[in-house]
């Protein structure tokens, strides 16, 4: 359980809130690359951490995210014309540049400076892999750049996708640092999924459902290892990386890419799920991409032209009784991403956490929120600036190892979960 | 002409703030029998400051060993009152075990023993940086390791709050 003032301030993220500043503190992801996919293309209209924003590539090439709305009436810069170097609203023609500066009030005298006094708020939007990552903090506080090994490759290296979840990012979060689901409600994609079958580690997943856990504090966040029997004297690891704020890797299976996830809110009751994949040594194939493409492995498939699944809580995540009762697909539900959606977002928009009863397995959540607490209180009261800002942060892995019983795992896996260029991820 | 109607699936009705209210609110029992043993002195120490904050049903005692040549342990309670293993595990359905060093390692073997044989669920907090080998701490963890089925190795005093505030002990 988790006390209700606790809940609060973990899971409300808009302007001026204690969790909201410290999301404020990282680069994230604002949107995929492939949303503005041209110079001058049509703008497209963003929540972040509850504020709404408009995000455009001018016809130079130049990526902004500024306040959704025009400084002169409140009119949706969605609606705005994409012209040369800058966003002109249809309603009365006031142009805005990438940084939110107004460039031009046409009702002014042709010699006016009164739009160099209208600005609306701006964030930097720059393209790292298939992702705009933003920075919504002070600028003055602005990080280096993300670092982080998936966006990092060659872009045919890797794929990365989103999909909306109607629930607070909290709840989505915490499944990915939470290994012990997976034994059960990802079950059926161990044997099926074309991302996932025939490595050898999935055998000692499924010959042992009682796995052990150990939590351990990293420089940027946790790693949560999950320990199940091997061959005699060993122990098979799945070890998976947690940088603050939300970022989450998934171990390995055999020589598939590996994958995870960036957890964003949009605003208090809904959140954005980035899954990426990517294979540090050697490009995706054709058909690794389109099972990625098709909805296979983290990802979803997702209503054409939307970033919503399409199966949803409006269709009741597409149930499949029968699927369930021979446990094709355990939990009824369809694919990995779509499994975990319909769970966390069946527990409501907000989970009231001071009804929970957690089992000592829910110990990599248990420390997972009182490390937020701790940085989000931390930076409120002393400045402190949280771990997972720094880019050296951001370079692990996650890792599945089978290493002698009597070795720690962080002791005898601290190369296999630091990101090593041109050295293969460690997978069984 | 038909009017067309929205009904919304069962899982967008009632996975909606209005919903939520209509769930059973009903004061939650405290869900575990907790008993928490310091494996050694350091240990001791701390769960003597963790035992005056108010709790459900958790117990706090110190394990030492018997004797040379003996698995068996001695347990006191965490003012040193006498206790006994067998009884203070008959009525647990969880056991923390908090060790600063691997001198209770033959306490974390019989007691995680006896907790296997019994059913009971197990958990070890080190206090320290368990990760680094060579550490007092890396040895206490090689010593909880295969009796706890979940093990913090680098924990801190707090974490031993926030693990029995969150069972709800």
């Amino acid at each position: 359980m988790l006390r209700q003032d606790i809940n609060e301030l973990l899971t409300r993220t808009g302007p001026g809130t204690p969790m909201g500043e410290l999301f404020r503190q990282y680069w994230m992801p604002a949107c995929l690359a492939e949303e503005l996919p041209e110079d001058g293309c049509p703008p497209i209209r963003l929540k972040l951490l509850s504020e709404r924003l408009v995000a455009f590539r001018d016809s130079y090439g130049r990526y902004g995210l500024i306040d959704e709305f025009c400084a002169h009436r409140g009119a949706s810069l969605w609606f705005g014309r994409n012209e040369e170097g800058g966003l002109r609203c249809p309603y009365h023609g006031w142009k805005y540049d990438t940084t939110g500066q107004c460039v031009e009030v046409p009702s002014e005298a042709d010699n006016s400076s009164f739009a160099e006094n209208v600005k609306l708020t701006s964030y930097p939007l720059v393209k790292i892999g298939d992702v705009l990552w933003t920075y919504m903090g002070d600028p003055a506080t602005q990080p280096p750049l993300p670092e982080f090994e998936f966006a990092l490759t060659p872009p045919e290296h890797h794929y990365t996708s989103k999909r909306w979840q109607q629930s607070n990012w909290l709840q989505a979060f915490e499944g990915g640092i939470d290994s012990s689901h997976v034994t059960f409600l990802h079950s059926g994609g161990l044997k099926s999924d074309p991302l996932f079958k025939g490595a050898k580690g999935n055998q000692y997943n499924l010959n042992d459902k009682k796995p052990f856990f150990e939590v351990a504090d990293s420089d940027g966040g946790l790693f949560v290892g999950a320990r199940r029997n091997a061959e005699e004297g060993s122990y098979y690891w799945r070890i998976t990386p947690w940088v603050m704020p939300s970022f989450t890797m998934v171990p390995p299976r055999g020589d598939h890419p590996i994958h995870g996830h960036f957890w964003i809110p949009i605003d208090d009751e809904n959140c954005w799920a980035y899954s990426f994949d990517y294979h540090p040594m050697r490009p995706l194939t054709e058909a690794e991409r389109q099972a990625m493409i098709d909805g296979h492995g983290v990802h979803s498939k997702n209503i054409p032209g939307t970033y919503r699944p399409e199966a949803n809580m409006d269709n009741d995540y597409l149930m499949n009784r029968e699927k369930q009762r021979t446990g094709e697909w355990y939990s009824g539900v369809e694919g990995i991403a779509i499994q975990d959606s319909s769970l966390q977002e069946s527990m409501g928009p907000i989970v009231d956490r001071t009804k929970e009863r957690l089992v000592p397995a829910d110990s990599g959540i248990i420390k997972a929120r009182q490390k937020l607490y701790r940085a989000a209180v931390g930076l409120r009261d002393k400045g402190v600036t949280p771990p997972g800002v720094d880019p050296a942060h951001h370079h692990v892995r996650s890792a599945a190892v089978v290493l002698p019983q009597k070795e720690a795992f962080l002791d005898a896996a601290r190369d296999d979960v630091r990101v090593r260029p041109g050295v293969p991820i460690s997978s069984v | 002409m038909a009017v067309e109607t929205h009904t919304l699936s069962s899982c967008a009705r009632a996975a909606t703030a209005e919903e939520a209210r209509y769930r059973i609110d009903r004061p939650i029992a405290p869900s575990r029998a907790g008993r928490v043993v310091a494996l050694d002195a350091g240990a001791a120490e701390v769960l003597r400051r963790t035992a005056q904050q108010e709790w459900a049903h958790a117990r706090f005692y110190v394990c030492g060993p018997a004797g040379s040549g003996t698995e068996d342990v001695v347990l006191h309670t965490i003012d040193g009152g006498p206790a006994t293993l067998a009884d203070e595990l008959a009525s647990a359905s969880v056991v923390v075990m908090v060790a600063t060093s691997d001198a209770g390692a033959g306490c974390a073997y019989t007691l995680g023993k006896a907790c296997w044989e019994r059913g009971i669920q197990t958990a070890g907090l080190v206090l320290g940086d368990g990760t680094q080998a060579g550490t007092a701490a890396s040895s206490a963890v090689a010593a909880l390791r295969p009796h706890a089925r979940v093990l913090l190795p680098s924990a801190d005093e707090v974490d031993v709050v926030d693990l029995l505030s969150a069972l709800r002990v």
